[in-house]
């Protein structure tokens, strides 16, 4: 990725549990607040339907996963669409880092939940940027 | 008949993370999930049709199932019937709101996005009350917010129970399967005494609709399975 490559970012669509929230939060927050302009969340609910736009725009960016669960739906979704992953997070790895953090809710995170949502958008943050030195 | 998770209401939310429209999706679900119509309805994470294993692709199959998308690319919908089967209903924000309502950000809903999900919500917990036939003299178990926080759930890896079998050259995934054959076994109901056959056939056929003419080749495969489900739970 160089400086003028944006990083797509797809996180769960983790509806019944916290982590799916800290993810999508945590696209949010990288997107938004952190790395402004370098970077795009894209809807799974897309790459599921195959759509064909979106596929072909995880196949020409660097794209960060986040999931929520073990079953790793995003990044399993990312690769079957033929896009090029260049991390991929896992919400409980980060909490498993982060162990003192009690997250919880789902439509409204505690702010654990949004404190660990800041940690892992600050480690998706340093990943986006790894890779951007690495392309230059 | 075999003790099956209690039937619900299936509520697919798109969850469109690019979108305001998809926020609404998904808190309207969650709006339902937690406080509307909690013992009602289950959710699951669209994306577990494919990523997930067979029970969770027979989602709706065995819940009458109610999509709700954020645009007219119906994400939810379309990959529910694609992957598991046709919804009971599909609703889509933008018939609700129009094409260009601005409901806040995809990360912040607005009053206007508020609203949305209001009244989205209200409209999937009255298919839910329709689809599982709740008579309006039927008190309901949560009208109104509770006093204390429920804690939503969703589906995702407690999934149906289901065997594939290979029939005929194909292989249809059929619910219930495993439970039917595990109250059998400890019935004492034998593969190959007289009218298990039929006793397992007429089970299934409750829960998978079964072509008539398919019925003997069907009969035979279930047989079959039944028989080595029974080996191996006695070796």
């Amino acid at each position: 990725m160089n400086r003028n490559e944006r990083v797509l970012v797809v996180p769960c669509s983790g509806i019944g549990k916290a982590y799916g929230t800290i993810g999508r939060e945590a696209a949010y927050g990288l997107v938004e607040e952190l790395r402004p302009g370098r970077a795009d969340v894209v809807a799974l609910s897309l790459l599921v339907l195959g759509d064909e736009e979106t596929r072909a725009r995880v196949q020409a960016a660097p794209v960060i996963t986040i999931d929520g669960c073990k079953l790793a739906c995003a990044s399993k979704m990312v690769a079957q669409s033929g896009g090029k992953i260049v991390h991929a997070a896992n919400v409980l790895d980060t909490h498993r880092r982060h162990r003192g953090l009690r997250p919880k809710g789902v439509s409204r995170l505690n702010s654990d939940g949004e404190q660990l949502a800041r940690v892992l958008a600050e480690e998706l943050a340093a990943a986006a940027d790894v890779h951007s030195r690495e392309e230059a | 008949m075999p003790e099956l998770p209690r039937k619900k209401v299936g509520i697919v939310a798109c969850s469109g993370e690019e979108r305001a429209e998809g926020t609404v999706t998904r808190l309207a679900a969650l709006k339902v999930l937690e406080l509307l119509r909690p013992d009602d309805m289950v959710t699951i994470c669209l994306p577990l049709f494919l990523a997930g294993g067979e029970g969770d692709r027979a989602f709706a199959r065995f819940h009458p199932t109610v999509t709700v998308d954020g645009c007219e690319k119906r994400c939810a919908a379309r990959a529910t019937e694609q992957f598991s089967a046709r919804p009971a209903a599909a609703l889509v924000v933008t018939d609700l709101v129009g094409d260009h309502a601005q409901l806040g950000s995809a990360r912040r809903l607005n009053d206007a996005g508020s609203r949305a999900v209001r009244v989205l919500a209200q409209q999937l917990a009255d298919w839910v009350d329709a689809l599982l036939d709740r008579r309006d003299d039927q008190p309901l178990r949560q009208t109104a917010e509770p006093s204390a926080a429920v804690e939503a759930a969703c589906a995702c890896g407690s999934g149906i129970p289901v065997l594939t079998l290979s029939v005929g050259g194909e292989r249809p995934t059929l619910i219930a399967v495993p439970l039917i054959f595990k109250q059998l076994h400890q019935q004492g109901r034998r593969p190959g005494a007289d009218g298990v056959a039929a006793e397992l056939l007429g089970l299934v056929r409750i829960y998978n609709p079964i072509p008539e003419a398919e019925v003997p080749v069907y009969q035979a495969a279930l047989e079959r399975e039944y028989a080595d489900f029974c080996r191996r739970k006695e070796e």
